[in-house]
C-alpha cells in the first residue's frame, strides 16, 4: 500500500508545482487568474454577488467590517423531505443497538447495523450534494426543509412574540461539507471499529456501537438543524455521547474521571450557548438561522443597538467553542478524552466533535461584523477569537512536544491543529479554517486509527519509549506507511493538503493589515516548525531505529475489559501474549497482533482521502473554483470570508511565495530536529532531555511540558480546591447550623418550656387535680383582684 | 365529573379493602385499587374538555356538590390540574410496584397508606374551594408521615416529626392568609363567610398593595415550605433520606408539586401587588437554593440526600421562573413540575432498587454498579440525563422555557412581559447548568462507573429492618433489576423521552394555564415600570400602614 | 336560646331574684368544696369518682339556680345533660375501676402513675 501513499505524493507535488508557478513570476495578469482560481473571483464575478464590494471596503477599515452583508433568502423545499432518513437511519440503529445492549446479544451485529445505517447516510449525503449542490452553487440560496415540530411558542401576535424552535434542516454548503465528511468518516471508523472492538463482543460492543450511532445522529442534528436551540440539541447529544464513550471502559477509574472530566469542560462551554441564544433571541426575535442572518443583513453598523447584549453575543459563542472544540482556557479535557477506545478519538475526538465548534464560529460568522455588534467589537471579538485560537495551537503544540504517550501526543496536536483553525476564522478567512477542518479530519482520523493499530497490536502499549522499529515489524508496515502520511500531513510538509489549508490561514493573518493579527501569523508559523518536530518525533520513535516491542498491561489490562485483553480468541497467536500481562514483559512470549482486513482496509482509504483531500487545491487552477471554498462561499461564513483571497505582501515580498519558503524551511528545521534527536542520535536526545532536567533554569521546559504546564492543577488549585471546600462548608452550615442549630433551637423551645413545668406531672391522679384546683384558685384570685380594686368597671 | 369524584373516593375505598384483606393480598389490592383509579384518570383526561382553553373545567367557580360546615364542596380543575392528576395517577402505581419486594412487614398498612395519600392528592388538585384544598392538603401529611415513621430507615422518627411539623406549621400560615381572606371578603361584602378560589381570587386583586404584601407572604411563605424554599427546606433532605422508596417517590413527584401548584393556583392570582413586591425576595432565596444547593449536592456522599438537594435547587428554578411573570417563564415553570416529578421520581426509583440489594445509599460504600446491574444503569444514567436537563429528554424544555423566561422578565425586552428579574438572575440561574452537570457526573462516576464497590460486611445491621433482608443477601448474588422494577421505571422513561422530543402537546396544553396566571401581572408591571423608583417591599408596608382604612373605605 | 320569654308564660328578662339563691349557691359551692377536696385527699379510686360525682351535682344545682333566676330553661337542659354525662361517666369508670383493680389488686389510685415522664 505504501506505493499508493508515495504514487499520491508525487502527483501531489507536480500538482501543486504547476498551480504555483505563475505566482513567482509576480505578473498581474497570472496573479488576476490566481486569485480567480483560489477565490471568490470566479463566483463573485458571474452572479454580480456583492462579495466585490466587500473587497473595496476591506483596504480601508478594519478588518471586521467587511462591507455591506448580503444572505440569499433561503428557499424551503419539501421535496427533500427525504433528508429526515439521514437522521432517522442511525436513530434505527440507536434503537437497534440499545436494545442488543439491553438484551445482552452478543454478536457482531451492532457493528453491521451501524455500519449499513452509517453508509446509508452517507449514501443520503452523496445524493444530497449531487442534487442540490449545483442549485446552491448557482442560485446561493440555502435549502430548509421542515421535519417536526419542537419548541415552538406564541403568546402574542408581535415580532417578539413567539418563539420558534423546530426541528428542521439548514442546507448549505457548510452543512453540506460537514455531512458529507462526516457521514463518511463514521461509516469509515465504524467499520475499524468492528474489528477493533472485537475483544469486547460480550461486553460492551453493542453499547459502544449504540453511543457511536447516537453520536452520528447527534453530530447531524448539530450541522443540519435550521435554528440554534437544535443545533444546541446536537451540541449537547454529541457531548453526552463523547461521555458515554470517554468513559467505555467504565471500570477504570481514569476513564470515568475524563469522561465526567469532558462534560463538565463541555458544559461550561454550553452554558456560553445557551446563554447567546437568549442574547440572541432577545435582540433579533428569532433563532431561525435564515430569518437572523436576513435580520443581521438588514442592519447597518451606525445602527447597531443593544450595547453589551449584543456585544456579549460572539464571546459566550466563542466560549461555546473553546468547550466543544478544547480551545483557550477550557482545553484540558481533550487529552483526557483519549481514555476512549482509539476509533472514538479518531471519530469524535479528532475529526468531527471537535470540529464542532468551528462550524458553530463559520455558521454564526456574521455576528462577528460591525453590523450584528459595531466596528470597535467586531474587531475585538475577531482578535480574541484569533488570539485564543493562536495560543491554543501554540500551547498545545509545546505539550505535545513533552509526552510520550503517543495518543497523547495526536490529543495535543488535535488541540493545536482545532487552534489553527479557530486562528484561521479569527484572522478572517473561515474558508482556511474550514478547508482545515476538512484535510485535518482525514489525516487526523488517520493518525488515530494508525496508532489504535498499534496499541490494539502491543497490548495496549502507548509509551513510544517502550517500542521501536515497527517499520521492520512484519504486519505493521502498512500501519507505519500510513503514519509517516499522517505525521506528514500533521507537520504540513509542502504540497500535502494540510499545507495548503494551513497555508491559507497563515497566508491571511501574515498579509492582514491588522498587526496583531499579523503576530499571530507568525506565531502560527512558529507553532507548524514544532508540529512538525513532535510529529516525527513520534514516528522516528516508532517506526526507525531497532525492533523494540513491550507489550503494555498498563492499560484497560485488569478487567479483562480491555481492548486487547480478550483477544484470545483470536485465530492469531495472542492467547499466549496476553497469558500474563505483568509476567510476559520481556520474555519472548510476546507476538504482537497485526491489524486484520478491516482495519488495513480503513487505514488505507483514510490515507487516500488524505491525500484527496488536497485535490481541491490542486484542482483549483484547471477548474476555475477550489471546491471547499464553493461551499463555504455558498454559506453564512462568506461574509466573514470576503478579504480571505486579496492578499498583500509579506516582508515586502510577494505572499505566496514567501510563505512557501518560511513555511517549507520551518517544517524542514523542525522535520530534521526529530530526525536528529530521535532517529539518527537517540542518545543526544535522551542526553539532551536529561542534561535540561538537571539543569535548574531549564528543569520548567521538559517538565512543564510533560505536565501540560500544570494547567489542570492550576484549575485545580484555584478553582476546583476552593470550591469543594465552600461546598463542604455549605453543606455543613446547612446540616449543623440551620438543621442542627438554627432548627433544633426552635424545635427544643417547647421542651425547655415543658421542663420547667414538669415537676407538676407526678403521674399521680390527686397531683393533677390539685394542679387544676390551683390554677382555678388563681384564676378566681385574679377576678377577686380585680374586682376589688375596680379595674373592671 | 363523576369521575372526579370517584377520583377521590376510589382510593379511599381501595385503602379500606386495602386494610380488610389479608396480608400477602394486600400489594395486590393496593395494585389493582391504584390501578383503577388511573383507568378513572385516564377517562377523566378524555372527558375533559378544557385541555387547550386554560378555563377552568366545569366552570371557574367549580361544582358545588354540597355545604357542611361553610365549606362547599366544589370541584373543578384545569389543564395544569389534570396534569398533576395523570403524574399522579401514574406515580402511585409506579411506586407502589418498586415496593413490592422492599416492603415485607404491615403491607396492609402501607399500601392502604399510598391510596389515603393518593385521595388526599386528588383532593387538593381537584378543590376549588380553599379549606377543600387545605384538607387534602394536610391529609397527604398524614400517610406520609406514617410511612416515613413506620416503614422509614434508621432516623425515620426524627425524619417524621420534622417533616410533620415543617409542613403543618407551613400550611397553618398559608390558612392564615386564605381566613383573612375570607374574612375580608365577608365582611366587606356582608355576606356568609365564603372559601370559593373564585370568590377569594377576585376579592384578593382588589386589597391595597400593602395588604396583599402580607396576604402573599402568608400563603406563598406556607407553601414555600413545601416547595421548599431554602431557609425552611432542611426537612426534605431528613425525609428523603430516612423514607422508604416508594415514600421518596411520592414525595417528590406529588406532594412538593402541591406547594408549587398551590403557588400558582392561590399565591400568584389572590394577591398580586403582594407576589410583585415579595418577588425579588423569593427570587432571591430561589436563586440561593439553586446555587447553595447544588454545591451542597456535590458533596454529599447519600445518594438520596444528593436527589433530595437537587430537588430543592430545581424547584428553586421552578419557583424563580414563575416569579418572572411571563408567559415563557411560567410555562416553563409548570412544566417543570411534571418533568421534575418524572426525572427525580425515577432517580429515586433506581436509589430504591439499589437499596433494596446493598441496604446502603452511601457512594462510598458502594459503587461501579454498571458491572453488577447493567440494565439498572442504563436506567440510572438516563433518569440522571434527564435531570441535568440534556437536550431532548424532557427537563431540556422545562429549564430552557424558565430561563428564557427569567431572561426576558427585564424591562427592555419587547416580549410584552416587561419583569422585575432580567439576564442578572438567568446568568446566575445557569450556572445551575454547569453545578447540575458536576454533582450529577459525581454520582455517576462513584456509584454507576468505576471499579466495583460492594458493603462486604453484613448490610445493614443497624437497620430494623433487616430482619427480613438479612439472609438473602448473603446466599445470593445481586441480581439486575427484573421485570417489576422496569414496569415500574419504564412508564416514566417513557415520558421523559416523549416530552423532550415532543412537547408540543403538553406546552400547548400549559399555555393558556401559564397566559392566565400571567395576566393580571402584565398591568402591574408596566405600572411600574412607569414609576420608578419602586418602593421596596418594607417601605411600601411602612407607608401603607396609615393607609388602609382609607383605601379599604375606597373600595366599599 | 329557649326562654320562658318565648314560651310566653313569663314577662321576658325580668330576672326573678329570688332570696334563697345566695343559699342555693352557697350549698353547690359547699359540696364542690366537699368533692374537691375528697378527691384531692383521698387515694381510693371508688371513692375518687364519688367525689367527683359531687362536683358534678354542686355544677347542677349552681345551673339550677341560675336557671331559675334568669328565668330560663337552659340550666335545666345542662343539668339533663350533666346527669346523662354522669351516668355514661358512672358507667365507663365503674368499668375501668373494675379493670384496674383485676390488674393490680388494689384500688389506691397511687398505683397508676405510669403518666409520669
Amino acid at each position: 500500500m505504501s506505493t499508493v501513499a508515495i504514487i499520491a505524493l508525487a502527483s501531489a507535488f507536480v500538482t501543486h508545482a504547476t498551480a504555483h508557478t505563475p505566482t513567482a513570476s509576480m505578473e498581474p495578469a497570472l496573479l488576476t487568474t490566481l486569485a480567480l482560481a483560489l477565490g471568490d473571483g470566479a463566483i463573485a464575478a458571474a452572479d454580480g454577488h456583492a462579495v466585490d464590494a466587500a473587497h473595496a471596503v476591506h483596504s480601508t477599515s478594519g478588518y471586521a467590517d467587511v462591507g455591506p452583508l448580503h444572505f440569499v433568502k433561503a428557499v424551503a423545499n419539501t421535496d427533500f423531505a427525504w433528508l429526515k432518513w439521514m437522521l432517522l437511519a442511525p436513530l434505527v440503529s440507536v434503537i437497534l443497538c440499545g436494545a442488543m445492549a439491553m438484551f445482552k446479544v452478543k454478536g457482531r451485529l451492532p457493528a453491521l447495523f451501524t455500519v449499513a445505517t452509517f453508509g446509508l447516510s452517507t449514501a443520503m449525503a452523496i445524493a444530497l450534494y449531487f442534487q442540490f449542490g449545483p442549485t446552491l452553487f448557482a442560485t446561493h440560496a440555502p435549502l430548509t426543509v421542515p421535519f417536526m415540530d419542537w419548541l415552538s411558542l406564541t403568546w402574542g401576535p408581535g415580532p417578539f412574540q413567539s418563539f420558534t424552535a423546530n426541528l428542521g434542516f439548514y442546507i448549505d454548503g457548510i452543512s453540506m461539507l460537514w455531512m458529507l465528511f462526516v457521514t463518511v468518516l463514521a461509516t469509515l471508523i465504524a467499520l475499524y471499529a468492528s474489528e477493533y472492538m472485537e475483544s469486547d463482543l460480550k461486553a460492551g460492543y453493542a453499547r459502544f456501537f449504540f453511543a457511536v450511532s447516537l453520536f452520528v445522529t447527534s453530530m447531524l442534528i448539530l450541522v443540519m438543524s435550521d435554528n440554534l436551540v437544535g443545533l444546541y440539541l446536537g451540541w449537547e447529544g454529541v457531548g453526552l455521547c463523547s461521555y458515554m464513550l470517554i468513559g467505555y471502559y467504565a471500570t477504570q477509574p481514569g476513564a470515568t474521571a475524563a469522561a465526567k472530566k469532558a462534560f463538565i469542560m463541555n458544559r461550561i462551554g454550553d452554558l456560553g450557548l445557551a446563554l447567546a441564544i437568549f442574547l440572541i433571541w432577545t435582540n433579533y426575535g428569532t433563532v431561525q438561522y435564515d430569518s437572523l442572518f436576513q435580520a443581521i443583513a438588514g442592519s447597518t453598523s451606525e445602527a447597531v443597538q443593544g450595547g453589551w447584549s449584543k456585544a456579549a453575543i460572539p464571546f459566550l459563542l466563542l466560549l461555546a467553542v473553546c468547550g466543544k472544540s478544547a480551545q483557550g482556557p477550557l482545553f484540558t479535557w481533550l487529552p483526557d478524552a483519549m481514555w476512549g477506545p482509539t476509533p472514538v478519538s479518531a471519530l469524535i475526538h479528532a475529526a468531527t466533535m471537535v470540529t464542532a465548534g468551528i462550524y458553530l464560529l463559520a455558521r454564526m460568522a456574521p455576528f462577528y461584523t460591525v453590523q450584528a455588534i459595531g466596528p470597535e467589537w467586531a474587531e475585538t471579538a475577531l482578535l480574541t477569537v484569533g488570539w485564543i485560537g493562536c495560543f491554543t495551537a501554540f500551547i498545545g503544540a509545546t505539550i505535545a512536544c513533552g509526552q510520550f504517550d503517543y495518543k497523547r501526543v495526536f490529543a495535543y496536536s488535535t488541540i493545536s491543529s482545532l487552534g489553527y483553525m479557530v486562528m484561521g476564522l479569527g484572522v478572517g478567512t473561515a474558508f482556511g479554517g474550514v478547508y482545515y477542518v476538512f484535510t485535518h479530519a482525514w489525516f487526523k482520523a488517520l493518525l488515530f486509527l494508525t496508532a489504535g493499530a498499534v496499541m490494539h497490536g502491543m497490548a495496549g502499549q502507548v509509551d513510544f519509549r517502550k517500542l521501536g522499529g515497527l517499520l521492520r515489524v512484519p504486519g505493521f508496515r502498512l500501519t507505519m506507511i500510513c503514519m509517516l502520511l499522517g505525521c506528514l500531513w500533521l507537520a504540513t510538509a509542502p504540497f500535502s493538503a494540510a499545507a495548503e489549508s494551513k497555508d491559507i490561514i497563515l497566508l491571511t493573518a501574515l498579509t492582514s493589515h491588522v498587526q496583531q493579527v499579523q503576530w499571530m501569523g507568525w506565531i502560527g508559523v512558529l507553532t507548524a516548525g514544532i508540529t512538525a518536530y513532535y510529529a516525527f518525533r513520534v514516528w522516528f520513535r516508532l517506526a526507525l531505529g531497532p525492533v523494540k516491542i513491550e507489550p503494555g498491561a498498563d492499560q484497560h489490562a485488569d478487567h479483562g475489559h480491555d481492548d486487547h485483553a480478550g483477544h484470545a480468541d483470536h485465530a492469531h497467536g495472542g492467547a499466549d501474549a496476553h497469558a500474563g500481562h505483568g509476567a510476559a514483559h520481556g520474555g519472548g512470549a510476546f507476538h504482537p497482533h497485526a491489524p486484520g482486513f478491516r482495519i488495513s482496509l480503513v487505514l488505507t482509504l483514510l490515507a487516500i482521502g488524505s491525500v484527496l483531500a488536497g485535490l481541491p487545491s490542486y484542482l483549483a487552477h484547471s477548474q476555475g473554483f477550489n471546491w471547499i471554498q464553493r461551499f463555504v462561499q455558498n454559506s453564512s461564513a462568506w461574509m466573514r470570508a470576503g478579504n480571505s483571497e486579496e492578499h498583500g505582501q509579506i516582508l515586502g515580498r510577494d505572499a505566496h511565495s514567501t510563505l512557501f519558503i518560511i513555511a517549507t524551511t520551518v517544517v524542514v528545521a523542525g522535520f530534521l530536529l526529530a530526525w536528529i534527536l530521535h532517529a539518527k542520535n537517540r542518545a543526544l536526545g535522551d542526553r539532551l532531555r536529561a542534561s535540561m532536567l538537571n539543569t535548574t533554569g531549564l528543569k520548567w521546559i521538559p517538565l512543564g511540558s510533560e505536565h501540560g504546564w500544570y494547567v489542570d492543577q492550576f484549575y485545580n488549585a484555584i478553582i476546583g480546591v476552593p470550591a469543594w471546600l465552600g461546598a463542604q462548608l455549605l453543606a455543613f452550615t446547612d446540616r449543623f447550623v440551620i438543621d442542627g442549630v438554627i432548627v433544633a433551637a426552635i424545635g427544643r423551645f417547647p421542651g425547655f418550656v415543658a421542663r420547667v413545668f414538669q415537676p407538676l406531672y407526678t403521674g399521680t391522679v390527686q397531683s393533677y387535680a390539685l394542679t387544676m384546683a390551683g390554677g382555678i384558685g388563681l384564676i378566681v384570685a385574679w377576678v377577686v383582684w380585680v374586682w376589688l380594686s375596680g379595674g373592671a368597671s | 365529573m363523576t369521575l372526579a369524584v370517584l377520583l377521590i373516593v376510589l382510593p379511599l375505598i381501595g385503602a379500606v379493602l386495602c386494610l380488610g384483606v389479608s396480608e400477602r393480598a394486600a400489594k395486590t389490592v393496593g395494585l389493582i385499587a391504584s390501578l383503577v383509579v388511573l383507568a378513572a384518570a385516564t377517562l377523566l383526561a378524555f372527558e375533559f374538555p378544557a385541555w387547550t382553553t386554560g378555563t377552568f373545567w366545569p366552570n371557574e367557580e367549580g361544582w358545588k356538590l354540597f355545604t357542611a360546615f361553610g365549606v362547599e364542596f366544589r370541584l373543578g380543575t384545569d389543564a395544569v390540574g389534570m396534569l398533576l392528576i395523570i403524574l399522579t395517577a401514574v406515580l402511585i402505581p409506579c411506586s407502589m410496584l418498586v415496593s413490592f419486594s422492599a416492603i415485607t412487614q404491615r403491607q396492609r398498612g402501607f399500601y392502604a397508606q399510598f391510596l389515603f395519600m393518593e385521595s388526599a392528592v386528588m383532593l387538593a388538585f381537584l378543590a376549588r374551594d380553599v379549606i377543600l384544598f387545605y384538607i387534602g392538603y394536610e391529609f397527604t401529611l398524614v400517610p406520609l408521615f406514617l410511612i416515613v415513621a413506620i416503614w422509614g430507615g434508621q432516623d425515620r422518627r426524627p425524619a417524621a416529626i420534622k417533616l410533620w411539623v415543617y409542613s403543618f406549621v407551613g400550611s397553618v400560615i398559608s390558612l392564615v392568609g386564605f381566613i383573612y381572606l375570607a374574612a375580608g371578603h365577608a365582611t366587606d361584602t356582608g355576606t356568609p363567610i365564603n372559601f370559593s378560589v373564585q370568590t377569594l381570587v377576585e376579592y384578593g386583586q382588589t386589597l391595597p398593595a400593602s395588604t396583599q404584601w402580607w396576604v402573599f407572604l402568608a400563603i406563598m411563605g406556607g407553601f414555600a415550605v413545601k416547595v421548599p424554599f431554602v431557609p425552611v427546606h432542611s426537612w426534605l433532605p431528613l425525609a428523603h433520606g430516612e423514607a422508604p422508596t416508594a415514600g421518596s417517590v411520592v414525595l417528590a413527584g406529588v406532594v412538593i408539586k402541591i406547594g408549587q401548584y398551590g403557588a400558582l393556583r392561590f399565591a400568584f392570582p389572590m394577591a398580586p401587588e403582594g407576589a410583585l413586591a415579595l418577588a425579588p425576595f423569593f427570587a432571591a432565596l430561589a436563586l440561593i437554593g439553586i446555587l447553595g444547593m447544588s454545591l451542597v449536592c456535590w458533596v454529599q456522599n447519600d445518594v438520596k440526600r444528593l436527589v433530595a438537594y437537587s430537588s430543592i435547587a430545581h424547584m428553586g428554578l421552578a419557583l424563580l421562573a414563575m416569579f418572572a411573570f411571563n408567559v415563557v417563564g411560567m410555562e416553563g415553570g409548570i412544566l417543570y413540575m411534571v418533568n421534575h416529578g418524572l426525572s427525580t421520581a425515577g432517580m429515586f426509583m433506581c436509589i430504591g432498587i439499589m437499596y433494596e440489594r446493598y441496604h446502603t445509599k452511601d457512594m462510598e460504600v458502594v459503587g461501579g454498579l454498571m458491572q453488577r446491574m447493567p440494565v439498572w444503569s442504563v436506567f440510572m444514567v438516563f433518569f440522571a440525563m434527564a435531570s441535568l436537563a440534556l437536550p431532548g429528554l424532557n427537563g431540556f424544555v422545562s429549564e430552557f422555557l424558565c430561563l428564557m423566561g427569567i431572561y426576558t422578565a427585564d424591562a427592555g425586552m419587547k416580549t410584552g412581559f416587561p419583569g422585575i428579574l432580567g439576564p442578572t438572575y438567568a446568568f446566575l440561574a445557569a450556572l445551575a447548568l454547569i453545578l447540575g452537570a458536576l454533582y450529577v457526573l459525581r454520582m455517576l462516576q462513584k456509584f454507576v462507573f468505576g471499579p466495583l464497590r460492594e458493603p462486604s460486611h453484613g448490610h445493614g445491621g443497624h437497620d430494623s429492618h433487616s430482619a427480613h433482608g438479612h439472609g438473602n443477601h448473603a446466599a445470593h448474588a445481586i441480581q439486575d433489576v427484573n421485570f417489576r422494577e422496569i414496569l415500574a421505571m419504564a412508564p416514566l422513561a417513557i415520558a421523559c423521552i416523549v416530552i423532550g422530543v415532543w412537547p408540543k402537546p403538553i406546552l400547548n396544553v400549559i399555555e393558556p394555564c401559564a397566559a392566565s396566571a400571567v395576566a393580571p401581572y402584565v398591568k402591574l408591571i408596566e405600572r411600574d415600570l412607569a414609576n420608578p423608583p419602586r418602593a421596596t417591599a418594607d417601605e411600601s408596608a411602612t407607608k401603607t400602614t396609615a393607609a388602609p382604612a382609607a383605601d379599604k373605605g375606597a373600595i366599599q | 336560646m329557649i326562654t320562658l320569654a318565648s314560651m310566653g308564660s313569663v314577662a321576658p328578662l325580668t330576672p326573678a331574684m329570688p332570696a334563697n339563691i345566695q343559699v342555693t349557691l352557697a350549698l353547690a359551692i359547699i359540696l364542690f368544696a366537699i368533692g374537691l377536696v375528697g378527691f384531692l385527699t383521698r387515694r381510693n379510686m371508688i371513692l375518687m369518682f364519688l367525689s367527683t360525682e359531687l362536683m358534678f351535682q354542686a355544677a347542677a344545682l349552681a345551673f339550677v339556680a341560675f336557671g331559675r333566676m334568669w328565668m330560663d330553661l337552659s340550666g335545666q337542659l345542662m343539668v339533663i345533660f350533666i346527669l346523662t354525662v354522669a351516668a355514661a361517666e358512672a358507667a365507663l369508670a365503674l368499668g375501668l375501676v373494675v379493670l384496674l383493680y383485676r390488674r393490680k389488686e388494689t384500688l389506691s389510685s397511687e398505683a397508676w402513675a405510669e403518666l409520669k415522664e
